[in-house]
């Protein structure tokens, strides 16, 4: 295993592998800087400034807040996955978001600046190790129950990619494995609370810590893939097997066949399927009808794979919304769009929305099932005078069948980092990562992900 | 005295109660799945908040005197083994790196180093990691180490309270006792709990959840934040067995006093989780991920009348060596052979004199380790501490150096060992036996075994033992005066009215 992320060369990154680690890394970037907006973020930040380090590292979109790395890069990391508007993976993760975090923090504490292919290798091999792991199980393969795969692969791909970054031995990067592993595991039960974001949080410095600690010499089991009691305790089924010798030229990389989704609204990845349907149901009925009225609705039925989790009649909180088919369903058949600002505690309280939540049910069909490739969702609606329409959605626009067209992954990009950062530092984030195989010094992307904008300074408080 | 809550710097945060869900089904028929959901159980019938508000308000008064006398030996034993554990590279290596992360905090102290102060934090860190370095720390049934995951956290803790609201040494041991019964109760949820780790090694789970209750104790936090402090600390729960017998173990204990503390300091500051943690939620794993069977129970809140306290039932096993619970138990049986042997002949027992040894032990991969080549690995292995045993009639802390291990004669005795999993001898530290059966050159054969070992619950060490224990480690490290006041200290701690006279002994 070691071996192949030691000796993989810079040449060893294809086009393929390339293009699309770039955009993933500028989707992550805009959805922590519009995550430093948020209330678990502005916790998290409060808690972490208890510390002070000789090593600073940069809080995205904080002009002038600096921590010690490995809280930087806990923070950095809660902003990602703070309104769920992350990337999604195939087996499920959220694979950037453990991983990019870290590596920026790490990467200013170097004493000469890596370059930006360093950065962009070490990146794809904290993407590709949490690939590898995931596929040592089916399990892995449907949507969790047990616990959050972040909180396992994260904090491995992070280990991995910062054991890179630092240029650690074959041995010393399987010690940074087997530490990590020490470090894994959370339940699922804190989905759709305000700790998530503390998965990734977590996964993204403790996966750094642990390099830093193999650096220095600790030792853990040299086995820990390899065995039951290993990584092997986050799994039912677990099967590992050797990773290809590197010493063959052209490395197949995991992402070069199985693309990630990017999400266009931050909620949970099912919640896409059953908005889109919801958005093609609702303009049938307009369609039909001439115009879309609420009071025409007598009920709707949602068809959608079995998981308890994002399963939520009447949410309370925008953590519980963002994991709720029936919210994300309604809110789409209300205001004919789900957005960032679906989730305010306002929208979630409204009586229109909780009337026409009233009238949902959920059905879980037996060819429906829990897995990101596979699943669908359907969306009935029952009117008043009789007929019903129904729309199905197999893979919204944003998932790896249907990826995001580049104009729209960075129009998101800029919509989301606009919300902080001044029009210089947006477009430079979109300049140094669209060139990032070409950039001497990494170091100026920070200079950018701290030029806020003067609005910025005067809402530092706000509180999504 | 009335007691006030420490001052904090960290503001109550006043939290909107969770709804109710109202029962929104249609007429029609509905998906049972779906039903299933609705019926969502009011907040106070959860067992997550049934711990949640005994953690929040359990008093002083509620703690016995055995609970008192018990938990004073914990605190004792643990400071010991964390001042000599000070001394080890894993220890060592931890600092460094703390000091090389972060820059010198001053606000708690770390074990026998004079002059040293990190952020509250990473002294729980360190002191975790230097408590469970050799293997040294107290044992539980079901199998954990308490004392290694709650007391650094509460120790840190109060350094960092403000000098006009230090805690009282009840206070402390309220603390202190509230996190080592939160790991009993948690560990009474499972069956698969009560026998030798095979999956997720214990003190990285209940460890962790024990840590986070004491220190929401000692920060006087409101019932609701107790119960989402617990569930935080469950997103920082869990390492593999794997990495038992490795030199990262220690880090298991180390980061299980860290990250409790953490979770209530998260928690103080408003963070929220799951209300369901503890709970058994079909679909959505919460604590019961690090089980196969679990079967939670809600706890009692004390009211006014004592509470029954787990150390109460269930005394806590102390060890003479520094290794693994199991190793006591072959080394007791090695011992007196060796004793018969030595009686007999000459005043050493040779290899020259062994054809065989045989050990009957439990069935348990992770100590069952013919030719250990590190520290971690040789408290980690019946067979090494047999055979130590034999040769010296005794292990001891010197046993592991690195002379001591790569001895010929032990080898040679190595090598000649076998084990055997007899049925009756179950991978569970409250039924478990060790034998050993020797056998010489000339055929004769020469028997030892062990059922409790001493220091065993069933046999506990006696007040001068634990004594002579501490005051052997504690040596190593600390000046005669200083150990001899920590000893009067913890013994007097419930007396106490502020716990810096313990705070200020540790190095």
């Amino acid at each position: 295993f070691e071996g192949v992320f030691v000796n993989q060369g810079k040449n060893s990154l294809t086009d393929g592998v390339i293009n699309r680690s770039k955009r993933m890394m500028l989707d992550t970037l805009g959805v922590g800087l519009l995550g430093t907006r948020t209330a678990v973020f502005n916790k998290a930040l409060k808690y972490s400034q208890l510390f002070t380090s000789r090593e600073r590292s940069s809080v995205w979109g904080q002009s002038d807040i600096i921590l010690p790395p490995h809280y930087a890069a806990f923070v950095n990391g809660i902003a990602v996955h703070s309104m769920d508007f992350d990337d999604t993976w195939h087996p499920a993760t959220h694979p950037s978001g453990a991983v990019l975090p870290a590596l920026l923090a790490l990467a200013e504490t170097l004493p000469s600046q890596p370059s930006g292919l360093d950065l962009l290798l070490a990146f794809n091999v904290g993407i590709e190790v949490q690939g590898r792991l995931m596929r040592f199980s089916k399990e892995a393969y449907n949507i969790p129950e047990r616990f959050h795969p972040p909180s396992v692969v994260g904090v491995m791909g992070s280990a991995a990619a910062s054991a890179k970054l630092l240029g650690l031995s074959p041995e010393q990067c399987i010690h940074a494995l087997a530490i990590a592993a020490s470090s894994a595991g959370a339940p699922l039960a804190n989905a759709a609370t305000q700790t998530k974001p503390l998965h990734i949080g977590n996964a993204a410095r403790r996966g750094l810590e642990a390099a830093r600690l193999a650096q220095i010499g600790l030792k853990g089991n040299p086995a820990i893939l390899d065995l039951d009691r290993g990584l092997g305790v986050y799994y039912k089924d677990y099967s590992p097997s050797a990773m290809a010798d590197s010493a063959v030229r052209a490395y197949k990389w995991i992402l070069e066949d199985q693309d990630v989704a990017f999400k266009r609204i931050p909620a949970h990845l099912g919640m896409h399927w059953v908005v889109d349907a919801a958005l093609a149901a609702r303009e049938k009925l307009q369609n039909a009808v001439g115009k879309f009225d609420l009071s025409q609705i007598r009920h709707v039925t949602l068809r959608v794979p079995p998981s308890k989790y994002v399963n939520c009649p009447l949410p309370a909180t925008e953590h519980q919304a963002r994991h709720s088919f029936q919210f994300n369903a309604c809110t789409a058949l209300l205001d004919n769009k789900v957005t960032v600002a679906s989730f305010g505690d306002a929208q979630i309280g409204r009586s229109a929305l909780k009337e026409l939540l009233g009238k949902v049910s959920l059905e879980t069909p037996e060819d429906n099932l829990p897995s990101f490739d596979k699943m669908y969702c359907e969306v009935e609606i029952a009117t008043h005078q009789g007929p019903s329409y129904t729309a199905r959605c197999d893979t919204f626009y944003g998932h790896w069948r249907k990826p995001l067209t580049l104009k729209h992954l960075v129009d998101k990009f800029s919509v989301n980092a606009s919300s902080v950062l001044c029009t210089e530092g947006v477009e430079g984030v979109i300049d140094v990562i669209g060139n990032i195989e070409r950039v001497a010094d990494c170091s100026i992307l920070g200079s950018y992900l701290r030029m806020t904008s003067n609005q910025e300074h005067l809402d530092r408080m706000r509180i999504l | 005295m009335p007691h006030t809550p420490p001052s904090s710097r960290i503001p109550a945060i006043f939290k909107r109660p969770l709804k109710a869900i109202r029962p929104v089904w249609a007429a029609r028929a509905m998906h049972k799945s779906a039903v299933e959901v609705l019926k969502q159980p009011v907040p106070e019938d959860t067992v997550t908040a049934s711990f949640g508000k005994f953690i929040s308000e359990l008093k002083p008064q509620h703690l016995s005197p055995v609970v008192l006398h018990r938990s004073k030996r914990m605190v004792l034993d643990s400071i010991g083994v964390g001042l000599i554990g000070s001394t080890t590279d894993v220890f060592e290596l931890a600092l460094q790196h703390c000091q090389n992360m972060y820059a010198p905090g001053d606000t708690s102290s770390v074990y026998g180093h004079r002059g040293i102060r990190l952020s509250p934090i990473l002294a729980a860190f360190v002191n975790g990691v230097a408590t469970h370095s050799m293997d040294f720390d107290d044992t539980w049934h079901p199998a954990t180490h308490p004392s290694g995951a709650v007391l650094p956290a509460v120790l840190a803790l109060s350094d960092m309270m403000p000098a006009n609201n230090k805690p009282s040494g009840l206070d402390f041991l309220l603390a202190f006792n509230v996190g080592i019964e939160i790991q009993g109760r948690l560990l009474r949820f499972s069956n698969e709990a009560h026998n030798i780790p095979k999956r997720f090694h214990p003190p990285s789970v209940v460890g962790t959840m024990g840590s986070a209750a004491a220190c929401a104790r000692l920060l006087s936090l409101d019932p609701i934040q107790s119960s989402h402090a617990l569930a935080i600390a469950a997103s920082l729960a869990g390492a593999p067995m794997a990495n038992a017998a490795t030199q990262s173990k220690p880090l298991h204990i180390g980061n299980a006093s860290r990250l409790g503390l953490e979770a209530a300091l998260l928690a103080s500051r408003g963070l929220e989780a799951s209300p369901l943690v503890l709970d058994a939620v079909a679909g959505v794993a919460g604590f019961s991920a690090f089980y196969e069977d679990y079967v939670p129970q809600p706890l009692q809140s004390p009211g006014n009348d004592s509470h029954m306290f787990l150390l109460e039932e269930q005394d806590i096993g102390f060890k003479r060596f520094p290794a693994h619970l199991g190793m006591h138990w072959v080394a007791d049986a090695a011992a007196s052979v060796h004793k018969i042997l030595v009686g007999v002949g000459p005043g050493t027992v040779s290899p020259a004199q062994v054809e065989d040894i045989l050990l009957r032990v439990p069935k348990s991969k992770y100590i069952n380790r013919p030719f250990p080549e590190s520290d971690h690995e040789a408290r980690h292995s019946f067979q090494f501490n047999a055979c130590t045993a034999l040769l010296d009639g005794e292990v001891t802390v010197q046993s592991f150096t690195p002379a001591a291990m790569s001895r010929p004669d032990l080898h040679a005795l190595l090598s000649r060992v076998r084990l055997e999993h007899p049925n009756d001898n179950p991978a569970n530290f409250n039924r478990m036996y060790g034998e050993v059966q020797l056998t010489l050159v000339g055929g004769d054969t020469v028997k030892g075994r062990c059922n409790t070992f001493y220091g065993h619950w069933r046999n506990p060490l006696s007040n001068d033992s634990l004594r002579k224990k501490f005051r052997s480690n504690a040596e190593v490290v600390l000046p005669s005066e200083k150990v001899e006041r920590l000893i009067e200290v913890v013994e007097d701690l419930d007396q106490l009215r502020d716990c810096r006279n313990l705070l200020s002994q540790l190095q």
